[in-house]
């Protein structure tokens, strides 16, 4: 350890860098945190003066790396980042900039919260994928595009279903038909079509008697879209029990 | 990357890259800034070219870049990049200001080492320098910058930069003339000039600068104070500033006053919603009054009050958002001007997609639950007004930082989104105390999370460092010193179910507390005095009359225990006592709109705290208590005892009766009979209301806080009487009292702590001055104004007026005997700590008992609102 102390007291660069370098790959053998951790406060020393010199292309890398491996990935994606946009050549771009994208996916909160970062991820990632289409990593990128894109779509369903919850049906039909509109793919595409038409059956019959008949005539509307797009589907069985009373209701009126 | 040729570029392989003109920079990283190679394939002249010179300009480091073809041999292109270095910032040195202004200005123009020395950089500097001080009144400011190149060996390319500042006099308004005005005084129109005032010898405390941009706006608060009066053509035909000397000015303003004119018909036109009529009513201006164009204009649409009754809100709030309102002059003739409002009412536009950034930590659902504007409604201005009003008021989010984005504004399918962009605050407390006090040291450990997650309790992930963003509230206290404990649990959930609003809240609560042994200076832990306690609580927002009401009801159960304990506050000293009560609650809260310092709005709450009737179906017969053989006083054979008091106030027995002596009752029988399960019912009313006195912009603001309150204690049998339990106790700070026996301090500044017994009191009555009163009154004035209301620390000064007393019984009951006092304090809000306070409180009447006023008290208030 006194060794260590010495060298980041030291004023040599070079000592400074070779030990830097051993202990970054030790670190990425043993997957020691404590050596990642002592590998970059010299990387930090270091960055100012080797900045626009011949090595200053490995130790940006290097310095990105660490900081990705510690899993300081908002410090990770944006020298990631810099690394890709200063050294265009490099023959480490396709992997700096894919964990430079990496890095933002795992920024991303919880699908309840702020979606600022996953944005940004799937914006990275898109960029990646487009640059870099015969990369290996092509697969994973995809898959976490994906991840990302669905964790928005249950964002935007969460809070639709919110409204039917609290009994906002006007709230939650134009939310579920925003939502129908704007994720095609959606694992909740089916969910959003059986709320929706949940929602607009229950707004039609707490309506007032003359409201009554255009309402349930929407309401079965949204039954039809969901019989011909889900025949089979999980909540078949509640929409023509729903169905059943809009049309006895209808007779009724 | 790919690269293009531009017009008739050819390609070449780029051979060698000279750099020249470098100073600072090595040769190298400016190649590997171009990205430019040896043997790589460009165009000449061509894209990438183009792109590279971009690149280097954008860096903001060189002052001129050029690339020339030095020479061509077949297709091998040698270059040479010329780039001039735009100079660094080495010193920078102001003159002619002091030293605290020059740290200011260097901090503000960014004048730090290294910084590039460009031409933009000199100009912003001298204008922003010379704004600074004409703002300040010196007009005359000059400003010179030099820069002088650092002469060293190292060719460094550095300047210094000296600064100076010629602030001259400040200049001050000599004299202000006004001419050409008959209608309106010059006294009413200097008034007008708000911040453009004559130097006079008793404006000592202000100085009367002359601040351009200030005159400009003041001139234009003149012609309105006209407009107001009827005079729409009133005008300043010239306006001079003549210097007097170096360092005063006079102006003279001269002025057109033109006739006096008056409203003639009003007609509205295009308004197809609402009729004629209902729009002359919100406009309230009739045919014959004196021409007001200030006034014509508010009640159209009033800029300054977001929430204001005018005519575009009426529009604005029932989904017009696309609602145009223009009132024209159709014809003048005399002094009469006829008007047409015309209107243009558009679509009914509905909120399509809300939306919310900036949630790190609060989740989606506690944020989308309270908001007011729900997709496929109406648009209402007033909902989004009221929306960002009370997502401040959650505590989670800066209040003053909140604010509704519209978004993809569509005419045509008559769609608005809104985005609301928020920023978290802190809303956790933590209370850690350590005092002496009572006769030992008291320690205190309180924890408070203001926007919990119990969801997240057993999620690992969560822990950021807790699991938060539900709102819902956990509390957790514990305080103990040598003679006392007390702990308690509190969690509450605004949103039960999270269908409506209905705040379930549940606490759990143990006190032990035990006797103090002054002998021996220590608790003896034989004599103790426990209470356990269990509240459940659900408080449900209503629709009807309107939502700012919230009803709520609790059950709650306590359960005392005395062993061995004898104050003067039980007549038995081994016992039990449970008090099982129902209590319901009905508040009505539109304050707003920051809960610290609410501007406006009132809170109103009545309060019914009650026991089951037990003495109606248990057939005790509580008056004759005393006749019954079972709660005779008796000696430890069994055998009944004649008896005296002894010095804590039991009566003990001394002998056998003889024969012919009446049985006497054992009190602490007796009282353990009447308290074995607490009968009363307990009514409170308060109420209080806040108005802006003076707003001066913003929240800074003079508000005025009055508030009531009552209360009342009653028993449904007055033969078992009003328990010694739940009584309210008037004075002081108000704050938590040790006795648990469900007292109530009531906060009553200007005296001390629970000292304000009841006045009628006398020597012979029943009470001691341990008891509690059965009602109380207290009224209060208080007048708040904010020092600063920043998210870290609001704080707020106050000074107040207050009344109160507290009686024994209805027959007692003298509205205006009143213990009254005046004072002025303090208030510091932090996040992280919740409210303190100090209050200075002076008593004008004596305490009950004693004969001088009462004076000077100070009061300190931590986590509680008066």
């Amino acid at each position: 350890c006194g060794e260590y102390q010495q060298v980041l007291k030291s004023k040599d660069t070079a000592v400074k860098y070779s030990t830097a370098e051993k202990l970054y790959n030790e670190a990425k053998e043993e997957d020691s945190r404590r050596k990642y951790r002592k590998a970059l406060r010299l990387f930090e020393q270091l960055m100012p003066e080797f900045r626009g010199k011949p090595q200053g292309q490995k130790l940006s890398f290097l310095y990105a790396d660490t900081y990705y491996e510690l899993g300081d990935y908002y410090l990770a994606g944006y020298q990631f980042e810099r690394f890709v946009e200063t050294y265009p050549e490099s023959e480490k771009l396709e992997e700096a900039a894919f964990k430079g994208a990496k890095s933002y996916y795992f920024l991303s909160p919880p699908y309840y919260l702020d979606q600022t970062e996953t944005q940004q991820g799937i914006t990275k990632l898109q960029g990646y994928i487009n640059r870099f289409p015969e990369s290996e990593k092509m697969d994973e990128a995809n898959t976490l595009v994906t991840e990302l894109r669905v964790k928005l779509e249950k964002k935007a369903y969460e809070i639709a279903k919110q409204y039917h919850h609290t009994e906002n049906y006007i709230a939650a039909v134009t939310a579920f038909d925003n939502f129908i509109s704007d994720y095609p793919g959606s694992p909740f595409r089916e969910q959003a079509f059986y709320y929706r038409l949940e929602s607009a059956y229950l707004y039609a019959i707490n309506s007032y008697a003359y409201a009554m008949p255009e309402r349930l005539a929407k309401a079965r509307s949204y039954y039809e879209d969901y019989q011909r797009y889900y025949p089979e589907g999980e909540f078949i069985e509640l929409a023509n029990a729903a169905i059943k009373d809009i049309e006895q209701k209808e007779q009724q009126l | 990357a790919q690269d293009l040729p531009l017009a008739n570029g050819k390609e070449y392989t780029i051979g060698e890259i000279n750099v020249t003109g470098t100073i600072s920079y090595n040769e190298q990283t400016v190649i590997a800034y171009t990205g430019l190679k040896k043997g790589e394939k460009i165009f000449i002249p061509g894209d990438r070219i183009s792109k590279v010179l971009k690149k280097l300009w954008d860096i903001g480091h060189f002052s001129d870049i050029n690339i020339y073809v030095t020479s061509i041999e077949g297709d091998v292109a040698n270059l040479e990049l010329e780039i001039q270095e735009v100079p660094a910032l080495a010193n920078v040195r102001i003159q002619g200001v002091k030293k605290k202004k020059q740290e200011e200005l260097i901090k503000e123009n960014k004048l730090d080492k290294g910084v590039r020395v460009t031409e933009n950089l000199e100009t912003t500097t001298r204008n922003y320098i010379q704004n600074t001080f004409r703002e300040d009144g010196y007009l005359n400011t000059k400003v010179a910058i030099n820069t002088v190149p650092v002469e060293d060996t190292l060719n460094t390319n550095l300047v210094n930069m000296v600064i100076n500042v010629d602030k001259g006099e400040r200049v001050k308004i000599e004299d202000i003339e006004i001419i050409g005005n008959d209608a309106l005084s010059d006294a009413r129109l200097k008034r007008a000039l708000k911040k453009t005032k004559e130097e006079k010898f008793f404006r000592f405390w202000k100085r009367s600068k002359f601040i351009p941009e200030e005159y400009e706006a003041d001139k234009e608060k003149l012609v309105n104070v006209y407009k107001e009066k009827g005079f729409r053509d009133a005008r300043i035909i010239s306006d001079t500033l003549i210097r007097i000397d170096e360092d005063d000015v006079a102006l003279k303003l001269n002025i057109e006053e033109g006739n006096r004119y008056y409203f003639g018909n009003i007609e509205f036109i295009g308004n197809s919603v609402y009729s004629d009529r209902e729009l002359q009513r919100i406009l309230g201006i009739s045919k014959g009054d004196v021409y007001n164009g200030v006034l014509l204009e508010k009640q159209i649409a009033d800029n300054t009050k977001p929430d204001a009754n005018d005519l575009t809100n009426l529009y604005q709030n029932n989904g017009y958002l696309f609602s145009n309102i223009n009132p024209v002059e159709v014809k003048v003739y005399n002094d009469t001007i006829d008007f047409e409002i015309r209107i243009r009412e558009g679509k009914v536009a509905y909120f399509d997609e809300i939306t919310v950034v900036g949630n790190d930590k609060t989740k989606d659902h506690v944020i989308y639950r309270e908001m007011r504007t729900k997709p496929g409604h109406k648009y209402s201005k007033e909902a989004v007004v009221r929306t960002v009003r009370e997502l401040g008021q959650l505590g989670f989010f800066d209040a003053e930082n909140l604010s509704p984005d519209f978004k993809n504004v569509d005419q045509n399918s008559g769609t608005v989104d809104l985005e609301y962009s928020v920023v978290e605050a802190g809303a956790s407390q933590i209370e850690l105390q350590g005092g002496y006090g009572g006769g030992g040291f008291v320690g205190t450990l309180g924890l408070s999370f203001n926007n919990f997650s119990l969801s997240g309790l057993f999620d690992k992930e969560a822990y950021k460092p807790l699991p938060m963003g539900d709102g819902q509230t956990l509390s957790l206290r514990a305080q103990a010193s040598t003679y006392y404990q007390t702990y308690s649990l509190s969690f509450s959930e605004p949103w039960w179910g999270g269908k409506k609003p209905v705040r379930l809240s549940t606490s759990l609560q143990h006190t032990e507390q035990y006797s103090y042994d002054y002998r021996n200076r220590e608790a003896d832990k034989d004599k103790k005095f426990s209470i356990s306690g269990i509240t459940l609580g659900l408080a449900k927002r209503l629709t009807v009359p309107d939502d700012f009401f919230v009803l709520s009801t609790a059950v709650a159960f306590q359960h005392y225990n005395l062993s061995n304990y004898n104050t003067g506050l039980f007549t038995f000293g081994d016992g039990y006592s449970n008090n099982f009560s129902l209590t319901l609650g009905l508040t009505r809260d539109n304050t707003f709109s920051n809960p610290i310092f609410p501007m406006g709005g009132s809170k109103f709450e009545v309060i019914a705290k009650v026991t089951p009737p037990y003495s109606l179906f248990n057939d005790v017969d509580y008056a004759n208590l005393a006749d019954q053989r079972e709660f005779q006083l008796e000696n430890e054979f069994g055998v009944l005892s004649q008896g005296e008091y002894n010095s804590v106030g039991q009566l003990v027995p001394t002998r056998p009766l003889r024969p012919g002596e009446t049985p006497l009752g054992d009190p602490s029988k007796i009282d353990q009979e009447k308290y074995k399960w607490l009968e009363f019912y307990k009514i409170k009313f308060n109420g209080t209301w806040y108005n802006t006195l003076y707003n001066f912009g913003g929240s800074n603001s003079i508000v005025l806080r009055t508030h009531a309150e009552y209360g009342f204690l009653g028993a449904y049998n007055n033969d078992r009487g009003v328990p010694p339990f739940e009584r309210f106790y008037l004075g002081g700070d108000g704050m938590g009292t040790y006795s648990m026996d469900g007292r109530e301090a009531i906060a009553m500044r200007g005296y001390p702590n629970q000292s304000l017994i009841p006045l009628d009191r006398g020597v012979m009555s029943r009470e001691t001055d341990n008891d509690g009163a059965t009602i109380y009154n207290k009224y209060s004035l208080e007048l708040r104004y904010p020092i600063t209301l920043k998210p870290a620390a609001s704080i707020f000064a106050l000074t107040f007026l207050e009344a109160g007393a507290s009686y024994d019984g209805f027959r007692d009951y003298n509205p205006f005997q009143l213990n009254r006092s005046a004072g002025a304090g303090l208030r510091i809000f932090m996040p992280a700590f919740g409210l303190l306070g100090i209050d200075f409180g002076y008593g004008f009447d004596p305490i009950p008992g004693e004969t001088q006023r009462n004076g000077w008290e100070t009061h300190f208030i931590i986590g509680q609102q008066f």
